[in-house]
């Protein structure tokens, strides 16, 4: 059963991915998480490696998407770290434990998302 | 006891007592004088006769060993390359080239070419790559011809895999018996100093005479020049180099005639209008295309009239960067989308339509549905090699169309013209709409997507390349080198202009941003241009002296080093390694990282002379460090930023 939603989020995230947006629905059904283990997990396994330590996103040989206060719905993170699409490594069991990733998912919705641009000097033309 | 002396030779005794009496008897002795010695005996004389050797030296001139000379075949090469349209001749000087290069220096008075001072082979040949891409001609690089050209290698490969012209020149001694005796004439000596990088240059040839060199050099410059282009390499023997010019009377020069590339057959390209026309969603997928600052323009009016989608693969700046039709960061939507897909001069066809997983078992499939009508345009295949792989994956396409790409368009576009009606124009417009409302949209998200981590530290890429297009988007700019994956200058920045972009390095080769970019700032210099690039620290660390010859030759360019602290691709593939084995990445960072002690690019600048701020590390301190380094460039000199980044 997890499997297949896991498989169903990871579409509905590639297809968030695709259309280049994080969606608008906030994760309303994760299991709490230790947002200060999260952060220390987040570093240590190398999710900033690819995804920033700010979650703002990377680059691995495609984009690694921005995962500060992700929208995500918590099954589909979570199957998107045991069996990733395009070429995200794999975070089994053995180096992640089920916690590990609530904890991570808690981490990332205390990160500050993007600012209001409309009003950035630095971005007037 | 003294020691006894041998008994002379008797035979010894008899050959001095002849040779004196043959001396003697040589000499006139008068009458008088013989009477006066008294009537003693004479002996019989036995004069021995001289060898042939000794015989030789007594009757022959002295050997030659002349001190001066007045003409020398390096002068008449100087001559040569006069007629070639070359600015400068990069160089780390050698002794199998010193008779070219006292000659470009004293007979030439060092003006084309000038002589630009490299400390090592690779940062030459680079700075020529990357000069050739911006000024759209080739600089001259020349090497000791064996372990200079080995040290030059991996840059020559670079620009073989980016098709660009480089011009190079190996010294050697070809004849044995002129080779010195010490050890480096010999070990720097080869038959055949091309075997080495034939596979990846265009064409090479060792010139027996001077008129040879001149056939040769002309013929050369122009196989490089020609498209697909590429670099050259001629073996130079230093005696025809060094030595006085006989017959020069009859030495001459040909003309050199660039070949106007060509067009893509008139039968294919209606073909190609016409079902472009006929589309419902065309899109042109666009890598090497532009050439000359006509490509741009070209590949603009072509979209417009269709008002199709551009997907941009930057390996030259083809396209403008905001133009409404630019899809480029919306690859899986329109690649999903289309019907027909132009690709025109494709490095890497196959990459461009295709979605490759690294993964345990390595799987691709196409991004583009069954049934879409792929033509590829260009010149690519008109000349390939087998042993270096860089051709990349053998695509499925339907229509190959041979002929130049940006030489083609005018035709295509006039074809594309005459096809499409009122009705058609109308169905366009109404894509073209939803296109520009995309582009927008996109822009919009990429500087919301920049602001996400703003104020951290490590200073995120986003921020940095923000801060630094808001100091130079008012000057004439010019972005010529940048870092592994770093999109946001072509997400974020207002890319409209042939010279705003550099392209990339082609074979991927580490240690080419810096004297590549170098070599762009070089050809900006003349256009006062402002010259930046973003640098790994990785990158820079291979080929650092760069930086001196900047300094030395004045040449105004802004590095902004992206530090990382890290080769961090490696890095990241090491963690995908021991994902796949479940080892966690405690020990990634061993033989990835480049920390304790971490580099300090600032006094590293400031030591090769060149202007160094950092590290900086609060994204605060960007915008003031931004604008004392670019107060320093716009004086005409180079200045290095430092900038502590996050990974990617």
């Amino acid at each position: 059963m997890r499997k297949t939603s896991s498989l169903f989020s990871a579409a509905l995230f590639a297809v968030a991915l695709c259309a280049g947006g994080q969606g608008v629905a906030r994760a309303q059904d994760a299991p709490p998480g230790d947002a200060a283990e999260g952060k220390r997990l987040y570093l240590a396994t190398g999710c900033f490696t690819c995804h920033g330590r700010a979650g703002q996103g990377g680059a691995l040989n495609g984009p690694a998407p921005i995962l500060a206060r992700t929208a995500m719905p918590f099954d589909g993170f979570m199957g998107q770290l045991r069996q990733p699409i395009n070429e995200m490594p794999a975070y089994s069991e053995i180096v992640m434990s089920d916690k590990q990733i609530a904890d991570i998912y808690a981490f990332l919705q205390t990160l500050p998302g993007p600012l209001p641009t409309k009003d950035m000097a630095i971005f007037k033309e | 006891m003294s020691k006894r002396r041998p008994l002379p030779d008797p035979d010894r005794r008899k050959f001095l007592k002849g040779v004196t009496l043959a001396g003697a008897a040589a000499a006139v002795t008068p009458p008088v004088a013989a009477a006066a010695q008294g009537a003693a005996p004479r002996a019989q004389l036995k004069a021995v006769a001289p060898g042939p050797i000794q015989a030789a030296l007594e009757t022959s001139s002295p050997e030659k060993d002349p001190q001066t000379q007045t003409t020398s075949g390096g002068d008449f090469m100087v001559d040569v390359l006069k007629t070639l349209d070359i600015d400068y001749l990069a160089m780390n000087c050698a002794s199998s080239f010193r008779g070219l290069h006292e000659a470009v220096i004293n007979y030439g008075k060092n003006v084309r070419p000038e002589i630009l001072t490299c400390n090592h082979e690779e940062i030459a040949v680079a700075m020529g790559h990357g000069y050739a891409k911006m000024e759209g001609k080739p600089l001259a690089m020349i090497c000791h011809g064996v372990v200079g050209l080995q040290h030059a290698t991996m840059a020559m490969y670079n620009a073989w895999c980016d098709r660009v012209p480089v011009y190079c020149i190996g010294g050697n001694i070809l004849e044995a018996n002129k080779r010195g005796n010490s050890t480096a004439e010999w070990v720097h000596s080869a038959v055949d100093i091309a075997a080495s990088v034939r596979d990846y240059t265009k064409w090479d040839d060792q010139p027996a005479s001077l008129q040879h060199f001149a056939e040769s050099a002309v013929r050369a410059y122009k196989i490089a020049t020609t498209p697909p282009m590429g670099p050259v390499l001629l073996s130079l023997d230093a005696e025809l180099q060094e030595n006085p010019i006989s017959d020069g009377e009859k030495l001459h020069i040909p003309k050199l005639s660039k070949v106007v590339p060509p067009q893509a057959d008139s039968g294919a390209i209606a073909e190609v209008a016409k079902l472009l026309v006929n589309a419902e969603a065309p899109l042109i997928v666009v890598d090497r295309m532009a050439r000359t600052p006509a490509g741009m323009a070209r590949l603009v009016e072509l979209a417009e009239v269709l008002q199709c989608a551009v997907m941009d693969r930057f390996g030259r700046t083809n396209f403008p960067s905001r133009h409404p039709l630019n899809q480029t960061f919306r690859r899986n939507v329109v690649v999903a989308q289309a019907d027909v897909i132009l690709a025109i001069e494709m490095n890497d066809h196959w990459a461009a339509l295709n979605a490759f997983h690294d993964r345990i078992v390595r799987t691709s499939q196409p991004l583009y549905k069954p049934g879409t009508m792929i033509i590829s345009l260009g010149l690519r295949d008109m000349y390939l090699k087998a042993n270096y792989q860089d051709f990349g994956r053998f695509s499925d396409i339907d229509m190959s169309v041979a002929g130049d790409g940006e030489a083609s368009l005018p035709a295509l576009t006039e074809a594309v013209k005459k096809l499409v009606d009122a009705g058609r124009k109308s169905a366009y417009e109404a894509r073209g709409k939803r296109y520009a409302a995309a582009r927008l949209a996109m822009l919009e998200q990429a500087k919301s997507d920049a602001t996400v981590g703003w104020d951290a530290a490590p200073i995120t890429t986003g921020r940095m390349c923000a801060e630094v297009y808001a100091q130079i988007k008012d000057e004439d700019w010019s972005l010529v080198g940048n870092t592994i994956g770093n999109t946001w200058p072509m997400r974020l920045w207002n890319i409209d202009k042939a010279h705003r972009w550099n392209g990339g390095s082609g074979g991927a080769g580490v240690g080419y941003n810096a004297p590549a970019s170098l070599g762009a700032a070089l050809a900006n210099k003349r256009h006062g241009r402002l010259t930046v690039t973003f640098n790994g620290d990785g990158d820079l660390l291979f080929v650092p002296t760069t930086l001196w010859t900047a300094a030395h030759h004045r040449i105004p360019i802004l590095y902004i080093v992206q530090n990382n602290r890290a080769y961090h691709q490696e890095y990241m593939y090491l963690q995908t390694m021991a994902n796949r084995h479940g080892r966690g990445i405690e020990n990634a960072h061993i033989g990835t990282t480049i920390t304790d002690p971490n580099v300090d690019y600032a006094t590293v600048a400031r030591g090769f002379g060149v202007y160094g701020e950092g590290p900086i590390t609060d994204p605060k301190d960007l915008a003031p460090a931004l604008k004392r380094a670019i107060a320093v460039v716009k004086r005409g000199e180079p200045a290095l930023i430092d900038v502590v980044t996050d990974p990617r």
